[in-house]
């Protein structure tokens, strides 16, 4: 963990959940409960690599609470990924189900790995020890693993053939994200940009802001960013900037996404797209727009950026995405945040769906999917949005109370064991 | 699944969003005049809107389509029903348990292809 006045992940999760807490009625025991992970666990990942040399990774999978379900949440392949980042992730997993309403705990996994830089087969191996090493903690009815950065769905395909294996037949429930063909769901590649499009335009609703002409810029165009950036683009929104690792376009007047997605397939980058201005990285936080989606890792929006920023609406896609103060910053500007706890909560609501179709033996139609996630991110959006005005406070802290309150009440219907 | 696009138009609309359905492929639909009102109360673009409420005309389309049609024939509807103004119409989408062909009985997705 970094010194000094930076604070990680961790820090700034606790502090919100501390925050929130304050502002609900349960004892200090029962915020020391839902504050700590209930396990966590670290394994080395060892790897023969293809030059016949071997490689041990750092792997982590931490539960951090399963009083209203069985734990959920990704699985990120990162080299900075570390055991503090993971259990901030696994927290914010246990509030995101809550806040959604959806019947599962969180949990968060990873592994210290740049996944560019192994081949098909070590990365195939890499994942299959993973799971090996966790897979006496995880299940379908114990904690359900899905894609995250870096991550995705042949990876848990590997690790539902790997726990599968081991226990002698089929376990599809075991991970979602995974292909059509082994019992993915309809829809669940889009889901997470969908649900953050549900959240924004419930925003503009509940502001009484007509959604014709707006602007949208997009910083980390992978799949959060860019199926929002599709999708917003279909219902007739203006993207007009987009960002990457490679950098920012601007286009005033427009940027076709579809065309931006094939762009970077075949560049790695959207830097240098045509018919648009290639700027700095870090420009897309000063660019003018009227709604900002993150979505590319967290700490993005700082103190030092947040002051630039021209829209009015912030929309996380990402994990995280606005440093406390960045966040104070924002609030003090009036600016309408949608907290990444609710606005990417569709990913693990149609991971949601995916489970129970795996359960049932059964699929729904695309729609069917489609439509069943419009109603649980309006339904939460609007309850969050209700706590936000009853009682005076900003979105995130208001999605904190309503995902904490389900969780404290969870852990005060069950007890505490034995 | 079959699905009923039940949607409420403004009359002048209706031939260009006919013809732009034809060319989809759309294999039949009904029309009906009917009267209503909505938010506005069925008063136009600046009036206040009061107590009384005015009926309008307005044309209802039906059309039954397959689940899989569904998105592509509401792009139409909306991307041609637009008028700018408001009152420019609503769309619904109704679940049908099953549709029948009188002449041959032929059922579900063949009674309407």
């Amino acid at each position: 963990m970094s010194v000094g006045i930076k604070k990680s992940v961790l820090d700034m999760a606790l502090s919100r959940l501390d925050d929130a807490m304050d502002n609900i009625d349960i004892s200090d025991g029962l915020k020391e409960y839902i504050r700590e992970p209930r396990k966590s666990v670290e394994v080395s990942v060892t790897v023969k690599k293809d030059k016949g040399d071997i490689e041990i990774y750092r792997g982590w999978r931490v539960q951090h609470n399963t009083n209203r379900g069985p734990a959920k949440g990704g699985i990120r392949y990162h080299p900075d990924t570390n055991l503090d980042d993971i259990k901030a992730l696994a927290l914010l997993m246990t509030l995101k189900c809550a806040v959604v309403g959806i019947p599962f705990g969180g949990s968060k996994g990873g592994v210290a790995v740049d996944p560019s830089a192994l081949s098909l087969r070590e990365l195939e191996n890499l994942t299959r020890r993973y799971t090996f090493e966790i897979i006496n903690i995880i299940g379908p009815e114990r904690d359900i693993p899905a894609p995250d950065v870096g991550t995705n769905a042949q990876v848990m395909a590997w690790i539902m053939d790997t726990y599968s294996m081991d226990k002698g037949y089929t376990v599809p429930g075991v991970v979602t994200g995974k292909p059509i063909e082994l019992g993915g769901s309809l829809g669940r590649e889009e889901a997470t940009g969908r649900g953050v499009v549900y959240s924004v335009l419930s925003a503009l609703k509940v502001n009484h802001i007509e959604t014709t002409d707006l602007t949208v810029a997009i910083q980390g165009f992978g799949n959060v960013g860019s199926n929002a950036a599709k999708i917003l683009y279909d219902l007739g929104f203006k993207i007009v900037a987009i960002s990457d690792i490679g950098g920012t376009v601007y286009n005033k007047n427009g940027i076709d996404p579809y065309k931006a997605y094939e762009y970077t397939k075949v560049k790695g980058t959207v830097a240098g797209l045509k018919d648009a201005e290639t700027l700095e990285r870090e420009e897309i936080f000063n660019l003018p727009c009227n709604i900002l989606i993150p979505a590319a890792l967290g700490n993005q929006i700082k103190a030092s950026n947040a002051g630039n920023i021209k829209a009015r609406f912030i929309a996380e896609g990402a994990n995280a995405p606005t440093t406390l103060e960045a966040d104070r910053i924002l609030q003090d500007r009036g600016i309408f945040i949608i907290p990444d706890i609710l606005c990417n909560a569709g990913g693990v609501t149609v991971s949601y769906f995916e489970w129970v179709q795996g359960n049932d033996s059964y699929f729904w139609s695309k729609r069917e999917v489609q439509l069943k996630l419009r109603d649980i991110m309006e339904k939460a959006f609007y309850e969050v949005y209700k706590i936000s005005r009853d009682r005076k406070v900003d979105m995130r802290k208001a999605a904190m109370i309503s995902g904490v309150s389900r969780v404290a009440e969870a852990v005060k219907l069950r007890g505490i064991y034995p | 699944m079959l699905r009923k696009i039940e949607c409420f138009i403004q009359p002048s609309q209706l031939d260009r969003i006919k013809e732009a359905l034809i060319e989809v492929n759309v294999d039949g639909m009904s029309i009906s005049e009917v009267k209503g009102f909505g938010r506005q109360r069925g008063h136009l673009n600046g009036e206040k809107p009061s107590k009384e409420v005015k009926f309008l005309p307005k044309t209802k389309i039906e059309i039954v389509v397959d689940e899989e049609l569904v998105d592509s024939t509401i792009k139409i509807i909306v991307k041609l029903g637009r008028t700018g103004k408001i009152g420019a119409g609503k769309i619904f989408v109704i679940p049908v348990e099953d549709a029948i062909r009188v002449r041959t009985s032929e059922a579900g997705r063949s009674a309407i292809l």
